[in-house]
């Protein structure tokens, strides 16, 4: 499945906007302006956009915490300032400041994520059913790592919905990683996407670095579920070239990570680099093109930080958080 | 011109299915073969409302209550039926972390309608994974709400009441109540969720119950008659928990014994006598008594039928109370 240049352009700009937001959420959190953690992105943000580039609005999304689902949400053309909001604990959060660092954008068909990683699983059985007992045509984007295979809860998810043909796309961003331990320590296997044999469900892999391929294999994932042939397994392999979340430790299991290494992947396998070179040598975008996005991007990233600032801190009373935990 | 017909607990639960299902196309129901009806209330069901409806899941808990949350959210109102009530801890972080708390957590912005259901209760000496009573744990969650009938009448009225709640509710039922029968009305009707009821009035102390206990507590109050005028109060619903009433009832009586068939640490009702102590202390002329499961895991073989709250200690309970002070 070939993309337009159109596409290439949409896709170029969501991943523009998600590194740049990636670094303004690392800056925010260095200089104390987020009240919880944050996961940088890095080079680790093609999968993200390519899950939410081609979504219709509902279609249901469950983000990839790294970058805490910014490249997804934006990508799925949700207004990303009350999410970092939601982060600075202010009012206008998406959340109303109570979450920390949930997103939950209901008419966009995106309910949150968990900080219990592979929560994402079961609830996505549930969007998927939803939609097939509807005959709505929604698909589901389940996003995780690979990490995130680890939890029982993957293959009850798998189970049911190969079983029930649901149209849920597995969509695996696999950094190989798991917090502070390699994967290749932790799974038996080299790739996380052979777990779909089992049930039956198809499954690729593809260089998650590569924004354009890991789009053209959403666009078939989308086709492929949204025509009722069942769900499939997507695993990106991507690359985390920084510590698991702010402040930890770099380590692989006993020991730390080759910084050299790293420093290699930014420079080489930088998905923003590559995607930009490869527009840049299609003519699909001038240098001046890119340099005016720059500017129009940074420009966005001021306006939700000043958004977020003028905000102000959500500090409800005990009461009215009480009267807010059930529905009427 | 409305009728009442008698007839069974397990009766009464699947008329509020079958009615709720009729009425309300977004309402299904998914569990553990219950298509051949592992209870009686899910029995044939599947003829009326077919495979799409009536879905018959692996045997996969946590992946049970996540469908069941994902399905709410996106706008459907399921019924899950953990068939045992201890089978909902497969999924702790679900039930437990999540369908409760989700709504707030995410602004209250998004409903998310779904009620659990199992048995639970002791008495069938199979031992602690099928017997045990999760409504201490439960509403010790915040946003999850929970009941437990004891009568055919409040058995319909309550799950009428959880299937139109727009908040996940775990509605338990005592396995030795399933065939216990009692007069159910043909008109439509609910019990709401938070309301207790006092099912005999007295007023020489007040014994709070639910589910099997309030006909243990029954009992023994007919036993005392002669002697003790014993007000039973039903909770039926332990969270939203009907304050109000159990405070009117000891204003009356002035004495309170609590009986809880789950663990007395902990528990129900040692959160209810709490709220005695800070809502109701001057109301009170004796200290607040428990009859709960001993702390010990729930025992299989013959154990049970002791170890739970019986009739016997339910009397002891109700004369220390009486007498306290008085010796």
């Amino acid at each position: 499945m070939s993309l337009t240049t159109e596409q290439m352009r949409v896709l170029h700009r969501n991943l523009f906007r998600a590194v740049t937001l990636d670094k303004m959420m690392m800056r925010l959190i260095r200089v104390g302006k987020l009240v919880g953690f944050y996961h940088e992105g890095g080079i680790a943000l093609a999968p993200g956009v390519a899950a939410g580039t081609f979504l219709q609005q509902h279609d249901i999304m469950w983000p990839h915490y790294r970058a805490h689902g910014i490249a997804h949400l934006i990508s799925k053309g949700i207004d990303i300032k009350r999410f970092i909001a939601e982060h600075m604990g202010r009012e206008d959060g998406c959340c109303k400041g109570r979450s920390s660092f949930h997103p939950s954008f209901p008419k966009d068909h995106v309910f949150g994520y968990s900080g219990n990683i592979g929560a994402n699983f079961p609830m996505s059985v549930g969007y998927g059913f939803a939609a097939k007992y509807k005959q709505s045509g929604q698909v589901v984007m389940n996003c995780s790592g690979d990490g995130s295979y680890g939890e029982g809860r993957c293959h009850e998810a798998m189970l049911m919905a190969a079983n029930w043909k649901l149209p849920i796309i597995f969509w695996c961003e696999a950094n190989g990683m798991a917090q502070h331990s390699n994967i290749g320590d932790l799974f038996p296997g080299p790739d996380i996407s052979s777990l779909a044999a089992g049930y039956g469900i198809p499954a690729s892999i593809v260089d998650g670095q590569d924004l354009f391929a890991c789009a053209e294999e959403a666009l078939r994932a989308i086709e492929h579920t949204r025509l009722g042939h069942g769900p499939i397994f997507i695993e990106c392999k991507t690359l985390r070239a920084q510590e698991h979340g702010v402040g930890h430790v770099n380590f692989e299991g006993p020991k730390p990570r080759d910084p050299k290494l790293m420093e290699e992947w930014k420079e080489t396998r930088d998905p923003l680099k590559l995607a930009s070179a490869r527009l840049l040598q299609e003519k699909v975008l001038t240098q001046d093109d890119i340099d005016r996005m720059e500017a129009e991007v940074a420009q966005e990233a001021e306006d939700i930080e000043a958004f977020c600032e003028a905000s102000p801190k959500a500090l409800p009373s005990i009461a009215e958080m009480q009267a807010a935990v059930y529905a009427a | 011109m409305s009728y009442e017909r008698e007839i069974t607990l397990s009766a009464a639960i699947r008329e509020a299915y079958v009615e709720e299902m009729r009425r309300d196309e977004r309402v299904f129901m998914l569990g553990i073969s219950i298509q051949a009806g592992t209870y009686p209330q899910t029995k044939n069901l599947v003829d009326e409302f077919g495979v799409r409806r009536i879905v018959d899941t692996p045997l996969a808990e946590t992946g049970m209550v996540g469908c069941a949350m994902g399905a709410a959210q996106e706008g459907l109102r399921p019924i899950l039926d953990f068939m045992y009530a201890g089978f909902s801890y497969y999924a702790g972080s679900e039930v437990f972390l999540q369908a409760g708390q989700y709504h707030f957590l995410h602004g209250s912005q998004h409903s998310l309608p779904m009620v659990m259901v199992g048995s639970c209760g002791l008495g069938r000496h199979v031992g602690n994974e099928h017997a045990t009573l999760p409504y201490g744990t439960t509403i010790h969650h915040p946003g999850i709400k929970a009941c437990m009938p004891s009568t055919p009448y409040d058995a319909k009225g309550l799950m009428k009441a959880a299937i139109r709640d727009d908040n996940p509710v775990f509605f338990l039922w005592h396995i030795n109540l399933m065939m216990h029968k009692g007069l159910v009305p043909d008109d439509d009707y609910i019990v709401p969720l938070g309301l207790a009821d006092v099912k005999r009035a007295g007023s020489d102390i007040t014994v709070l119950a639910s589910g099997l206990q309030v006909h243990h507590a029954l009992k023994v109050a007919e036993k005392l008659k002669d002697q003790i005028s014993v007000e039973v109060v039903d909770a039926r619903s332990f969270e939203p928990f009907d304050r109000d009433t159990l405070l009117k009832s000891i204003a009356k009586t002035t004495r309170l014994v609590i009986v809880d068939e789950d663990f007395e640490r902990c528990g129900f009702a040692a959160e209810v006598s709490t709220q005695m102590m800070e809502h109701g202390y001057d109301l009170l002329d004796a200290p607040v008594k428990r009859v709960c499961h001993p702390n010990l895991p729930i025992p299989g073989g013959y154990m049970d039928t002791y170890t739970m709250p019986t009739p016997e200690r339910i009397e002891d309970a109700i004369r220390d109370v009486c007498h306290w002070g008085k010796s």
